[in-house]
């Protein structure tokens, strides 16, 4: 992401300014959110303050989730069966609800992170012939 | 699974509520912690985490939302909502559902005998590759009787076909206890039973090896309904012998209840093979698709046989006279679906559907009435509940979902009266099929609530309820918010009715159609009723006597004028004629004659004849205008002679005295073979309504060839015993005689004004439904706005008005709805009318007498449905009316 900027995320409909060159910003794909929790769970079930939490961390603090936005994407996507969810115990021993990816999660993951690489490969060239 | 998933949470709804505060809660502690981590105190990082958070409870609403749960719930809540409020409200819902049911019932009854007759598939395995074949004239009339030889030929076809049957009608003598009786039998081919695929109840059914003309024992089946009238259903049948025109006949087999053959108009009381027909000239033939063989493809394959079956018969037909035979050889093959079976009846089902078509019409109508009327009702009711839903949309319910609970609401009711109207249906389809096909027995028309009808209902019933509800619906969701709840001032009452009057006025116009069709097929049977027909109607019986299978026809001279002079001798007989066909028989037979015209020529013509007895007129009251009656001296050799109808004198022979003068029959050669020695006036003979053809009539005693006579007979009192002791006479002479089809000329009549009569009775019926639903209406109208304005009411009487003042006030608004409704519906009415035209008899679709008896009628009965609550708004105390609230 381009460093610098801060990206909020909702759910629904995903806008982003980037001050590109072009200057206009861009509406991302509808499920970016999903892509994000898809991707976040592949490496360990968690729960989801930890993926608000991870998903700062890892794009370095230039992406912070609207903590209220992730739920809803957390249960639509329990609907859908991408993910699992269990009830355990947090580091200090308090309730909290774990979700995990299952096996057509992954498979989902895999057909939207192809989505998203099409699309920034699209953008990219067209940024690139400006 | 994804249903699975949202049912399960559906059910364990209040689990997953709780689970989603705890996941809230705990997401929402471990970001203060993380706040107080980074140095903010314990409050500032609560607010600070609620705010990174966003809306808590919108977060779950959204939650709860991606489940789907939502719609679910809402609707069941919807459901029990309305179920309660249509409760509270009992009188208004059971008006509503009443005249829901008597509209979706009346139309679901036309829709279930339109199914009966038209639609339903014969009860045989895989009736869709079912087929008939029909012969279609050069100049385009079809006939479903073909010559034996065709089905003989298409019956080698293997290509196409998988079998191929045929089948024809024939009316036995079956000898029982009493007496003897015609029975109509079908005669079927070998393969008829087979083919169709259908199992016998008991026994066993008609194959090849029975359809053979050299069969050692003759054998026959027996239908249900037959079974069950004359056996009582004794299954010891199978193996008795039953007589049939004098020879017996083995009972091999009963077939299932619904099975009836393949012939939509009859059921047959038996069926015999094919063989046993002497003389099988024309047969129907029907025959089963090859799986995946379609209709044109098989046309195709078969018209060439067809062809060739015609062409083997033309040796056969080297006599015909040419344009016929032309008109034979050129016949092509039409291969239609027999899904449903074939019908004798089919070429009147043109008059079937039209009268069904107008009886749907009618239903429509009164249909259309029962929703205005429920939506009117509605109206009022959610301006009473004004308040309820302004209180809601103003706490936030969308006003689809306000729109969405009404309608649910409204369609409970809706369903309600489907169910309801379902047993108004079984009921009206009864009476319907009654005054339909009153005549004909064995007409397999029974009631079934079959997928098909349960369908309509449904799907009607929806249709009604979103149709009577979404005006109410809609208005009432889109109330300002503000004035539905402010509390009922005293001056502006509750709300005005919106569309009330429009409603009410488009409920007159349609009840006025209704009345007036009702007007004018109750005056249309009337004047059918009391036409002069030309005759005497009292104590007139008639009754066949067919002596066939009796030894008595050797010497039929003889036979007759027994016949007559036993039941001319029996006391309570005035008189006693016979004739070839019946007054009012079935059609007549015509001859072609030839009368020498004044200058000259010879005038060739096809004349209606008929062969009766001497003294044939005096006992039917056919009044003699000239000459004699037949007498016993128009014997076998004695010089041929005529009696003629006014309207053959007018046609053939002018003015001059027609008795003496002569005519012939036609391509004998001569025109004077025939004497005229009587006239008698014109008297109706086929149909009521039509005006009376001319016609001759020959003595029998000259022309004897037929095997059964119509025996008339003029009673002198009421005739029930009189035919009890002629049946015995004759019978006594020999108890193979077979009499039967006794009727008196009064029913007759009365059968042949059936449809008239249905007409006249069920438009009545949708007529004066109309006018109580219409009136009913008037009545809420009206109470409601006295209501509403009472207090304006008190303030005129205070001011000086007097009672008959504020009385008009009021009444002239109903006044108003009347005549804006009369003049709405009298154009549609009289282009509705238009459509009865054929229908009535003796009056314009545009009677003037019907057309102001019908508003009459309706300006009445909605001035005293208004003037009810309207006198009671003049006897208020102004002191009251203005204090009320």
């Amino acid at each position: 992401m381009v460093s610098g900027y801060q990206v909020y995320v909702s759910p629904g409909i995903v806008k982003s300014e980037l001050r590109s060159i072009m200057g206009k910003s861009i509406d991302l794909l509808q499920g970016t959110l999903d892509l994000l929790i898809l991707k976040t769970l592949a490496l360990e079930p968690m729960h989801g303050w930890g993926i608000s939490q991870r998903i700062q961390q890892i794009s370095q603090d230039s992406l912070q989730v609207q903590q209220g936005s992730l739920y809803p994407a957390l249960h639509r996507l329990e609907l859908q069966g991408w993910i699992d969810s269990e009830w355990g115990a947090s580091d200090n021993n308090r309730k909290a609800k774990y979700y995990r990816l299952t096996d057509s999660g992954r498979k989902q993951l895999e057909v939207e992170t192809a989505k998203w690489e099409r699309l920034s490969s699209a953008v990219a060239q067209i940024l690139a012939t400006a | 699974m994804k249903l699975f998933r949202r049912l399960r949470a559906l059910f364990g709804k209040e689990q997953l509520y709780q689970q989603l505060s705890d996941e809230m809660t705990f997401h929402l502690e471990k970001q203060t912690e993380q706040n107080i981590a980074m140095g903010m105190r314990p409050e500032e990082a609560r607010y600070a985490a609620l705010r990174k958070f966003g809306g808590v409870e919108q977060v779950k609403e959204e939650c709860r939302d991606a489940w789907g749960v939502n719609f679910i719930q809402s609707t069941i809540q919807d459901v029990s909502y309305g179920v309660r409020m249509l409760r509270k409200n009992l009188g208004v819902t059971v008006v509503a559902v009443i005249s829901l049911a008597l509209g979706i019932g009346a139309n679901t009854a036309m829709f279930s005998v339109t199914n009966v007759m038209l639609l339903r598939a014969l009860p045989v395995r895989n009736p869709q590759q079912l087929v008939e074949f029909i012969r279609r004239d050069p100049d385009g009339s079809m006939m479903t009787n073909l010559p034996y030889a065709v089905f003989e030929h298409l019956r080698k076809n293997t290509s196409v076909l998988s079998g191929v049957f045929a089948f024809t009608s024939d009316t036995r003598i079956l000898r029982s206890g009493a007496g003897s009786e015609p029975l109509t039998i079908h005669e079927v081919s070998g393969s008829f039973f087979p083919t169709l695929g259908v199992n016998p109840l008991l026994g066993r059914a008609i194959d090849s090896a029975d359809d053979r003309p050299d069969a050692e024992h003759q054998v026959v089946g027996l239908t249900y309904s037959f079974w069950s009238s004359q056996f009582g259903r004794d299954p010891s049948v199978v193996g008795a012998t039953v007589r049939l025109n004098g020879a017996p006949s083995t009972v091999i087999g009963v077939m299932p209840p619904d099975f009836f053959g393949v012939d939509r108009s009859r059921t047959p009381g038996m069926w015999a093979p094919l063989a046993s027909d002497p003389n099988p000239d024309e047969v129907w033939v029907l025959g089963r698709l090859k799986p995946g063989v379609s209709i044109p493809r098989a046309r195709a394959q078969l018209e060439p046989q067809f062809h060739q079956a015609l062409e083997s018969l033309s040796d056969s037909t080297k006599n015909w006279p040419a344009g016929e035979r032309d008109r034979f050889l050129g016949e092509k093959l039409v291969v239609q679906s027999a899904t449903t079976g074939t019908s004798g009846m089919r070429w009147e089902y043109w008059e079937y559907s039209n009268t069904l078509r107008i009886l749907m019409g009618m239903t429509g109508l009164v249909l259309l009435i029962s929703c205005v009327n429920v939506a009117n009702l509605l109206m009022a009711r959610s301006a009473a509940r004004s308040r309820e839903i302004g209180i809601r949309l103003a706490i936030g319910a969308g006003r689809l979902r306000i729109v969405r609970q009404l309608l649910t609401e409204n369609l409970i009711m809706a369903l309600l009266g489907g169910v309801i109207g379902l047993l108004v249906a079984a009921w009206g389809h009864r009476v319907l099929v009654a005054f339909l096909v009153g005549n004909l027995q064995g007409v397999p028309l029974s009631f079934r609530l079959d997928e098909r009808v349960l369908g309509f209902s449904l799907a009607l019933s929806i249709l009604t309820g979103l149709v009577s509800g979404v005006l109410p619906a809609l208005r009432a969701g889109s109330r300002d918010l503000v004035a539905a709840i402010r509390d009922n001032l005293q001056l502006r009452g509750p709300t005005r009715l919106p569309f009330a009057r429009k409603l009410l006025a488009l409920q007159v116009a349609l009840s006025l159609t209704l009345l007036i069709g009702a007007g004018l097929f109750v005056r249309s049977l009337r004047n059918l009723g009391s036409t002069d027909l030309g005759l005497a109607r009292e104590n007139l019986v008639l009754m066949k006597v067919d002596p066939s299978p009796s030894k008595s026809l050797r010497d039929p001279r003889r036979f007759w004028n027994q016949v007559v002079e036993r039941i001319g001798a029996l006391p309570g007989v005035r008189s006693v004629s016979i004739g070839g066909d019946a007054v009012f028989g079935n059609g007549g037979w015509n001859n072609g004659i030839s009368v020498r015209q004044p200058d000259g020529t010879e005038r060739q013509s096809q004349v209606a004849f008929n062969v009766v007895g001497p003294g044939f007129f005096y006992t039917v009251g056919i009044p003699l205008v000239a000459g004699r009656e037949f007498g016993v001296m128009d014997q076998a050799n004695a010089p041929r002679v005529a009696v003629v109808n006014q309207a053959f004198v007018r046609k053939f022979l002018g003015d001059d005295n027609p008795v003496g003068k002569r005519f012939g029959n036609a391509g004998a050669g001569s025109s004077s073979q025939i004497e005229i020695v009587g006239v008698i006036g014109d008297a109706r003979y086929g149909d009521l309504r039509e005006q009376p053809s001319p016609m001759f009539y020959l003595p029998v005693l000259q022309n004897l060839d037929n095997r059964l006579y119509e025996v008339h007979v003029r009673t002198a009192g009421n005739s029930a015993a009189v035919i009890a002791a002629m049946r015995r006479e004759i019978q006594a002479m020999d108890p193979d005689i077979s009499v039967y089809d006794v009727r008196t000329i009064k029913e007759v009549i009365n059968g042949l004004l059936q449809h008239d009569r249905m007409f006249a009775v069920l438009a009545s019926v949708f007529g004066i439904l109309a006018l109580l639903l219409t009136s009913i209406g008037i009545y809420g109208v009206m109470a409601y706005e006295i209501t509403r304005r009472t207090g304006e009411v008190g303030i005129r009487m205070a001011l000086g008005a007097r009672r008959g003042d504020v009385l008009w006030m009021f009444m002239r608004e109903t006044l108003l709805v009347l005549a804006a409704g009369a003049a709405l519906g009298l154009p549609a009415a009289l282009a509705s009318a238009h459509v009865l035209r054929t229908l009535l008899f003796g009056l314009d679709p545009s009677d003037p007498v019907t057309l102001v008896w019908a508003m009459a009628t309706l300006a009445i009965a909605g001035a005293l449905a208004a003037l009810l609550p309207a006198r009671r708004a003049t006897k208020v105390e102004p002191m009251v009316a203005l204090r009320y609230e």
